[in-house]
């Protein structure tokens, strides 16, 4: 199990009785804290310029439910986000936090429990629709979760609700909580997969390959569905052969069967992230591929490159099973069309797709054909 | 109101002057003829100001290059201010900075001179505050960081930036290679008088080939093909930097290239009517294409419309660019 090592805690005013607060300061007794000002962001020297080492516990003024953004010239999958902080301790290279991020320090929201009634009553309002909800847009959704807990009370939450499934994506190993927990429904376990060189180089902090798939077996072999997300792909001279290895994992230990769904995304960045990875990582080679500004601005791999890399991952995959809800990040008509042989054709038929794949896997024990 | 300086008006002799550049020097790339004419016509018209180590010697606080100038000359001794032993660092920079500031344009990398001695005293806050306003330079920490690192660039290099020969954004990707490899580039860029633009997209170029190519950058710019063009004393430099430009794109971006070569000749076998384009879109991440119809008069594009519908192949236009170049 990768263990983070926590520094300091500093506790934002206005945090110190939040009911997270007091769970996560009894699971360090013994590391430093600090109250601190919610203005006060100034780190002390040497310390790394996005301060993974320090937990900060704040009171989060934002909305805690928020559809991802994605973007408006691509095809994206109406996913929700929940906000449970932000920052991760894992230290991949092309992460795109590094130029999002304006503050230091691995920021959790500590009001999150207080705030889940008002959650619940938002998503049950909406009956004729179902939340795709994750965690592991701003952070690792397990990474933390011996300290924060969070698995605790998000999986009993998401359980109980109707229409609702809760996605927990992480590039971890260390699932002993997800497994000691009771709660199975509307709970779907997804792990971020690449190439071993990829992870090896790239992916600092993070579990091995065939670790993360090793415990992703573990949990679907005690009732959570699994997706699986490759996303960055990074081209390479040998892409295709660390991708076979990652599809030979999945079918050495999992059963297609239970896969809610696999989604393909290629690297693709914001102008100014690449200056900041420059920065903080001036031996990555995540640039080295042809990359053109894209129709929203962010950099991608040229078209061809892209249709590429998607046909023939999911040529591998489909090989190995043909039900597992593939579907492609961000991309154009254009490019699932040729990537896939077929393409939603907007934004809303994505997240339908997926809603079916919802229904499909879950429907029937949990009532959800009627939605 | 602020108490004057306190300093003693002396004759020093110009050997008892440290003039290598010290801890107050902000000057860079300058030539001392200009002064020295003016020197020997009217005299120093403002003392310099210099400050008395433990050791007897003289360091320059103000005046560096009119000292350097009286030197040259063959003076013996010139009149200064001599500030107290224990006249605080900090207010020595500041002094030599107004002097500056108010009689001259400082250059890139005497600017860098300023930032990094005065880093030494005070904090970078201060320094993106108040400081880097007062020379002109957009306060960012950025620009700060960069700065900051100049001055300890190779000499060649500071020339460059002090001559504007290259930008201080450029100056700064240089900084992510290691000397060999900026020095190399700095005598490609000495040739190839390309625009700031150009120069940051041609290192980044070399940099992603390299690395690509698991080679060092180096051995990119000691290609044959490139520096057989560098040495080609039939091309102009305009030409040459284009070549160069064109050859490095198509290395770093192979896939793309060609697909813009087999757009054009794609293209080019419709013969089109004369001012009339077909623009794809850029890097070809859409499919809307557009047409573009240059005309002077009604009359004139009517024809080029008629033209156009005539045209044989039109209705089969496809996407050129998937084809062979």
């Amino acid at each position: 199990m990768q263990e983070f090592r926590i520094r300091r805690v500093l506790i934002e005013k206005g945090a110190e009785n939040d009911s997270l607060t007091e769970k996560i300061l009894k699971r360090l007794p013994d590391v430093p804290r600090e109250a601190v000002d919610p203005y006060a962001t100034a780190l002390p020297q040497g310390t790394a310029e996005m301060d993974k080492e320090s937990l900060r516990l704040m009171n989060f003024k934002g909305e805690f439910l928020k559809p991802c953004p994605g973007t408006k010239k691509y095809i994206c999958c109406g996913y929700q986000i929940l906000n449970v902080g932000i920052n991760c301790p894992m230290d991949c290279s092309y992460c795109f936090l590094q130029s999002y991020m304006n503050q230091p320090s691995l920021r959790i929201y500590t009001n999150l429990e207080q705030k889940l009634e008002m959650i619940g009553d938002y998503i049950d309002k909406a009956q004729d629709k179902i939340f795709r909800v994750g965690t592991g847009e701003f952070t690792d959704s397990l990474a933390l979760d011996d300290l924060t807990g969070w698995t605790e009370f998000l999986l009993p939450f998401f359980s109980h609700r109707k229409n609702c499934i809760l996605e927990l994506k992480t590039k971890a190993s260390s699932v002993q909580s997800l497994l000691k927990s009771r709660y199975r429904e509307r709970i779907v376990v997804a792990w971020s997969l690449n190439t071993s060189r990829v992870i090896a180089q790239e992916e600092r902090r993070t579990a091995p390959l065939e670790e993360r798939i090793l415990a992703a077996q573990k949990c679907q072999k005690d009732g959570f569905l699994v997706a699986f997300h490759f996303d960055p792909l990074i081209f390479s001279s040998k892409w295709e052969e660390g991708l076979e290895e990652a599809v030979e994992l999945l079918d050495r230990y999992i059963d297609p069967k239970s896969v809610i769904w696999i989604s393909l995304g290629s690297f693709r960045y914001m102008p100014s992230l690449k200056w900041a990875i420059k920065r903080r990582f001036p031996r990555t080679n995540i640039f080295d591929g042809e990359f053109v500004t894209g129709l929203d601005g962010k950099f991608r791999y040229f078209k061809p490159i892209r249709i590429d890399m998607y046909s023939k991952i999911a040529a591998r995959l489909i090989q190995w099973h043909d039900d597992l809800g593939i579907y492609l990040c961000m991309e154009s008509r254009d490019v699932w069309e040729q990537s896939l042989g077929w393409a939603p054709d907007t934004s809303t038929g994505l997240s339908g797709f997926l809603d079916n794949r919802v229904r499909k896997l879950m429907g029937e024990r949990l009532e959800l054909n009627g939605l | 109101m602020k108490k004057p300086l306190q300093s003693t008006p002396l004759r020093v002799e110009i050997s008892d002057i440290d003039l290598n550049p010290g801890p107050f020097c902000m000057s860079f790339n300058f030539s001392l003829e200009q002064l020295k004419s003016s020197i020997e016509r009217f005299g120093v018209l403002n003392a310099p100001y210099v400050i008395k180590g433990s050791d007897s010697r003289y360091t320059v606080v103000a005046g560096y290059r009119r000292l350097l100038a009286i030197r040259e000359l063959g003076w013996p001794e010139v009149l200064c201010h001599v500030l107290p032993g224990n006249f605080p660092p900090l207010e020595a920079l500041l002094l030599n900075l107004h002097d500056n500031i108010i009689h001259r344009k400082m250059n890139e990398i005497e600017k860098a001179m300023v930032l990094e001695r005065l880093n030494r005293y005070v904090k970078q806050e201060a320094l993106m505050k108040e400081f880097m306003p007062m020379l002109g330079i957009p306060a960012n920490k950025q620009n700060l960081d960069i700065l900051l690192q100049v001055p300890e660039l190779e000499e060649q290099l500071r020339i460059s930036i002090a001559t504007q020969r290259i930008s201080l954004r450029v100056a700064g990707l240089m900084m992510t290679l290691n000397s060999h490899d900026r020095l190399k580039i700095n005598e490609l860029f000495t040739v190839l008088k390309l625009s700031f633009n150009q120069q940051w997209e041609v290192i980044q170029w070399i940099v992603e080939i390299a690395s690509r190519e698991g080679r060092p950058p180096k051995e990119i710019l000691e290609d044959d093909a490139l520096t057989e063009i560098v040495h080609d004393s039939t091309m102009s430099n305009p030409i040459k930097s284009k070549t160069i430009v064109k050859m490095l794109r198509r290395r770093r971006f192979p896939s793309l290239v060609k697909a813009e070569n087999a757009f054009k000749k794609g293209v080019s076998k419709l013969a089109l009517p004369k001012g009339v384009k077909i623009i794809p879109p850029p890097f070809f991440e859409n499919r809307n294409y557009r047409l573009e119809i240059g005309f002077s008069q009604g009359k004139d594009l009517q024809e080029k419309v008629e033209g156009l519908s005539r045209l044989p192949g039109l209705e089969q236009i496809t996407d050129f660019w998937k084809g062979t170049d």
